[in-house]
């Protein structure tokens, strides 16, 4: 079985293989350089050297591009690596700015999208979670969590869905605050003397930072104060804390 | 320079054509003059639609290698992983990986005694890591034919499912990756997995150490 997923993986990226398979027909697009020259590097990132340079009014093919920078070929069939910033103002050939997109904190304040991964402590045992939010507008975000707490005497599995209300949308320290609910399965772990497996709905309620760093990706932390609705007389309350990365689109 | 110098003597060319031509054109009536370029061009200007480049951002891969599982011997490990590149340096991976744990000296020197059932010796981990591409380089297989390369630093956290119980899992290591082209790479890497264990007496941390080969597909 983990044989069979691990094919399907590797058969995914299908487009990939495609454009070697059957050649790349469309004409990869051209634009013309504005800045009085652009620096070409044989790989995709400032740590690779430079060996070329075009000048103001050469035209570029843009080929593909790697986070930040942009393969290119010019006419006499050279290729090489530049910065997407160092050409981003350029013109294509109809003569309007091609503009491409470098993502900053402006685009962090629109994003509608994002997405990330978070570690931390709830309750005293390691948490692992990775989060999805759609932003229905500026200030308003739904977002889905999936957890695994692992502790010494528990494995944890927490599914939570929240709404988010950001006050600040275009600082680039934003604070949040977050209420939502979901269910949590509570699987003791084999060694212990009465195992008793438990799932109950939880909801929470939590605050925390998000912090713009740079490209398409931003800090972020909280913490979340969660109340277990137990069958028992009393309910239960646990903390929680993460930090994470996360990116946006 | 040799631009530089087309430049000169052409537009030199060109100004004395018009010097020795334009009389004769302004002689001719105004309203006979046609715009039109002789030969029209036959290819239409084609905006840059960003969404048409293609983006490589995200790498697909499967491993194979030999994980030396604490107390429990060595063994063959595979597995997939799935990177998202953030930018030419950092990098986010999740992985999986599956093994099987061997049998303790224990075991071996008591005869008939098991410390774990067959199934709870599945060794299963997955981990999520944060990735940075300390050194990226070119290695030179002739004068003129090179490979991008990476040698990265990686760490991260997840969990290992074995001896029955799923645990708290931190790993950390470093890899050297060959570009083959811009979207096929190979990887060598070697991984330390850390984690509690109480499975043969008192609990302790357990290291586990991975090395591993995989191909990798960008996309």
């Amino acid at each position: 079985m983990p044989i069979a997923i691990l094919i399907l993986m590797l058969c995914l990226p299908v487009t990939a293989w495609a454009g070697w398979l059957w050649g790349d027909d469309e004409p990869a697009p051209r634009a013309q350089v504005v800045e009085p020259f652009v620096v070409w590097r044989t790989g995709p990132a400032v740590g690779y050297p430079v060996f070329h340079s075009s000048e103001k009014g050469e035209w570029l093919s843009l080929l593909q591009r790697k986070t930040g920078w942009m393969k290119v070929r010019d006419d006499k069939g050279r290729e090489g690596w530049v910065a997407v910033a160092a050409i981003a103002q350029t013109r294509d050939a109809t003569g309007e700015m091609v503009n491409l997109s470098v993502p900053d904190l402006e685009a962090f304040s629109n994003r509608t999208l994002e997405s990330g991964l978070m570690m931390g402590e709830f309750e005293g045992a390691s948490v692992i979670s990775g989060y999805g939010g759609w932003w229905f507008t500026p200030n308003l975000a739904a977002e889905l969590w999936g957890s695994q707490v692992l502790g010494s005497a528990s494995e944890i599995l927490m599914v939570n869905a929240n709404i988010v209300h950001q006050p600040f949308p275009h600082w680039r320290v934003s604070p949040y605050f977050t209420l939502g609910a979901g269910h949590i399965w509570v699987d003791p772990k084999a060694t212990l003397a009465v195992p008793e497996e438990r799932d109950n709905p939880i909801a929470h309620a939590g605050l925390g930072l998000r912090v713009y760093i740079t490209d398409r990706y931003f800090i972020r932390a909280e913490f979340k104060d969660y109340k277990v609705f137990t069958s028992r007389s009393t309910n239960e309350e646990a903390t929680e804390w993460k930090i994470g990365l996360s990116i946006f689109f | 320079m040799e631009n530089r110098t087309k430049y000169l003597f052409l537009t030199g060319f060109c100004l004395a054509q018009v010097m020795a031509f334009t009389p004769n054109v302004f002689a001719a009536e105004e309203s006979d003059r046609d715009d039109r370029p002789l030969i029209e061009p036959d290819v239409k200007p084609v905006p840059v639609d960003e969404a048409l480049i293609d983006t490589e951002n995200f790498e697909i891969g499967a491993f194979v290698g030999v994980l030396n599982i604490e107390d429990f011997e060595s063994s063959m490990v595979y597995g997939g992983k799935l990177t998202y590149h953030l930018s030419e340096s950092f990098f986010f991976e999740a992985g999986i990986g599956f093994a099987e744990g061997g049998e303790t000296s224990f075991e071996n020197l008591a005869g008939n005694v098991q410390v774990l059932a067959d199934g709870e010796r599945d060794y299963q981990y997955y981990n999520i890591n944060l990735g940075y591409n300390i050194l990226p380089g070119e290695a030179f297989l002739t004068e003129n034919y090179a490979f991008n390369t990476n040698f990265y630093l990686i760490a991260g956290a997840g969990a290992t499912d074995f001896g029955g119980d799923t645990r708290f899992t931190l790993n950390a290591g470093a890899g050297y990756q060959i570009l083959l082209t811009d979207s096929l790479s190979i990887h060598l890497g070697v991984r330390q997995h850390y984690y509690r264990i109480d499975v043969v007496g008192a609990e302790k941390t357990s290291m586990n150490t991975e090395i591993s080969s995989g191909l990798s597909v960008f996309f």
